[in-house]
């Protein structure tokens, strides 16, 4: 077996250790002997996900966010949303995660566009939300417990239709107001948590791993790891952050 | 004015006093108190006081140490912050100690390092006549955000001393772009083509995109990270010509380099660093030209940067174990992955303990060690005689170590000092430890007790 993984701009969306991810999802496969392919994708290249099973998509700087948009609007957007459409595995992480939103309007109202592959947008705070975060997977996501940290002004509204990816046990979420945190439509997900996100949770990297490869070959298991390394960093955290 | 300052000078003397007596350092504390009684303390002490500044993110210490050997080589007797408190408490303290009660100083020149984050309330106040701005990286994202938060934090802290001479790392995109909307004068240092090993531009760069426009950089060479010869293809920001740089390296080993500076007057000279590593030949090249611009003689610079002592926990050796242990102070991604490149740059076997907090001084975010190029230690594994994780999130440590291709079940996690102490003592081959920072300070008080040694704030 064999899952091909695509990196989308390692080059500016790499902020927080979010690399991590990728290094997280190959081990894991590797480990039971499942091959990964991991192809990055920078700004300017072809993104062509025909043969793909998995998307990342990190958090970045302000800074190169123009750069980015300019990159997204030349086509790479209806890409994305018929491999969303198709079932392909998603993970976004915070700017990765507002990109997926439709827009994201600043404190002083100027409104910039993003992809709208999913029905949310963003709008900036003065309030920076930070810290260490946990919270808990609904069932269709997976059900897990999730820790990690959160760093973001913007606070991400879900239009009504769309799933939260679970519910704020401690920290801010989404917008610090509503108890929600992320997204999840069909095989996205969207969260604001780094740390990063996959190796402190190894059940959720699981959850995303095997959609993964049952969408490619109907049925799929994976073989248990001995997690206590990971289990031990998770459970630290969660009983410090309550 | 007069009255509040020596209100606020009898109290920050008071307060270490008593910080002392208790057996802390009161690096800082004294002067957040005396800054409530008069917040302008620091100009007022500073206002006949010559001082060098150093800020930026990786380097500020070490170029300070150097920068207070040249100055005791030339005779200069100078007070200098460092214990490490740099933010603007801890300058006040540092000057509100080196005066009489009545204000007057008693030290007329200083070396300070000064926080990014910090620059434009302490320049403002303490008005160098040189300023080295070392490089900025990602550090602490939690606090700083964005490298270009911090590029325009040191461009507010520069503007409040118009008349410091400014001395830029040129090959550093970031810096440099400091030189535009400022009335200073720009000193450019660097490390010249060719004159170490190129490096492969890194995927993970701090600074792809050209601060400018917005275009990817194109480099004629890589020194680390995303240092050495850029190049805008579209607006044609580019690496400045240097004043004065690095020529050629003529030797480097695990104590230090042998290299070639070229200074601001043109000479050439033979000089002998005393730390190893590419970076600490760029704090070299930054000292040496503000030493120049602040009137220190080049023989004097260059006999104090062959023999001048690292801060604390930089490269810091102890006799401790069998072959000695090394505490190399690791901070953010790029200064941790040189420290990884330079211990695959040892030979033999040896013994590596990562010590992870996550207090404030630290970054509350730890997600950083994922971007740190831990993965070199598998180019190492046969040369690991063992390894440990120390500090609050040593669980964390293990993890990424698991991620780098260690193994979990021989990485040991001690997170009580004094044991971390045992096992470094118990090891027969040399021990590298990495500690971030309040970890280092932590760890160190336990090592100087056992083996000898300065307490952090008595330098």
């Amino acid at each position: 077996m064999e899952l091909k993984i695509c990196h989308m701009y390692p080059d500016v969306l790499n902020l927080y250790g979010d690399t991590g991810n990728i290094i997280c999802m190959k081990k894991r496969l590797q480990w039971r002997g499942i091959d990964a392919l991991v192809e990055t994708k920078p700004i300017g290249s072809k993104l062509e996900l025909a043969g793909f099973d998995l998307v990342f998509i990190g958090g970045g700087q302000d800074f190169e966010q123009e750069v980015l948009l300019d990159d997204l609007h030349r086509g790479k957007t209806d890409e994305l949303r018929a491999a969303v459409e198709d079932g392909i595995v998603l993970l976004a992480v915070c700017g990765g995660y507002q990109m997926l939103g439709s827009y994201y309007e600043t404190y002083d109202g100027k409104r910039c566009d993003f992809t709208g592959l999913l029905d949310l947008y963003t709008v900036g705070g003065v309030k920076r939300m930070i810290g260490n975060y946990k919270f808990q997977c609904t069932d269709s996501a997976g059900g897990s417990t999730i820790v990690g940290f959160e760093n973001h002004s913007g606070r991400t509204m879900l239009g009504s239709g769309l799933e939260p990816l679970g519910k704020v046990l401690a920290g801010y979420g989404n917008n610090g107001e509503d108890g929600m945190e992320g997204a999840h439509y069909r095989n996205v997900f969207g969260t604001y948590s780094h740390g990063p996100v996959l190796p402190k949770n190894p059940e959720f990297c699981d959850h995303l791993l095997l959609t993964a490869l049952k969408r490619k070959y109907g049925s799929a298991e994976l073989v248990p790891l001995d997690d206590s390394a990971e289990l031990a960093a998770h459970d630290e955290m969660c009983a410090r952050v309550i | 004015m007069k009255i509040k300052a020596i209100l606020a000078i009898l109290l920050c003397k008071a307060l270490r006093l008593v910080s002392r007596i208790l057996r802390r350092g009161g690096t800082a504390m004294p002067g957040r108190w005396a800054l409530k009684i008069c917040p302008e303390l620091l100009g007022y002490l500073a206002k006949d006081v010559r001082s060098v500044a150093i800020t930026g993110t990786n380097g500020k210490t070490s170029s300070a140490r150097m920068i207070e050997e040249a100055y005791k080589q030339a005779g200069r007797d100078c007070l200098a912050n460092r214990s490490g408190a740099n933010l603007l408490s801890g300058i006040t303290t540092e000057f509100a100690m080196n005066c009489t009660l009545s204000g007057k100083m008693k030290k007329h020149y200083a070396v300070i390092e000064c926080d990014e984050a910090a620059s434009g309330a302490v320049f403002r106040q303490l008005k160098p006549e040189v300023i080295i701005v070392t490089n900025v990286f990602r550090d602490q994202l939690d606090r700083y955000g964005e490298v270009t938060h911090t590029v325009e934090n040191i461009r507010k802290g520069i503007l409040g001393a118009p008349d410091a001479v400014v001395c830029l790392n040129a090959d550093c995109s970031l810096t440099a772009s400091l030189a535009e909307g400022i009335p200073n004068r720009v000193v450019w240092y660097g490390i010249e083509p060719g004159a170490v090993p190129e490096q492969e531009s890194s995927a993970l760069s701090d600074a792809a995109f050209c601060i400018k426009c917005k275009t990817r950089y194109e480099y004629d060479y890589v020194t680390y990270g995303h240092l050495g010869g850029f190049r805008c293809p579209n607006c044609g920001y580019s690496r400045h010509q240097t004043d004065c740089a690095v020529e050629s390296l003529i030797e480097s080993d695990l104590l230090g380099s042998t290299a070639v500076i070229r200074g601001i007057d043109g000479a050439e000279r033979r000089v002998r660093v005393n730390l190893p590593a590419v970076y600490n030949l760029y704090n070299a090249a930054g000292v040496y030209a503000a030493c120049a611009e602040a009137g220190i003689p080049a023989e004097k610079v260059v006999t104090a940067l062959s023999i001048f002592k690292c801060g604390f926990g930089r490269y810091e050796h102890f006799d401790l174990g069998k072959a000695g242990t090394t505490m190399m102070l690791v901070k953010n991604p790029a200064g941790c992955s040189r420290v990884l490149e330079f211990l695959e740059g040892t030979e033999g076997p040896f013994s590596i303990a990562v010590c992870l907090n996550d207090r404030d001084a630290d970054g509350t975010d730890i997600s950083w060690i994922w971007d740190a190029d831990f993965e070199r230690l598998e180019n190492m594994k046969d040369r690991i005689v063992s390894a440990a994780v120390g500090g609050i999130r040593a669980r964390d440590m293990a993890m990424r170590l698991k991620y780098a291709g260690a193994d979990p079940e021989r990485t040991q996690v001690i997170q009580d000092y004094e044991k971390l102490t045992d096992w470094c003592a118990a090891q027969e081959c040399p021990v590298y430890i990495l500690p971030t920072y309040t970890a280092m300070l932590d760890l160190r008080h336990v090592v100087v007790k056992r083996c000898g040694g300065a307490e952090f704030w008595e330098g």
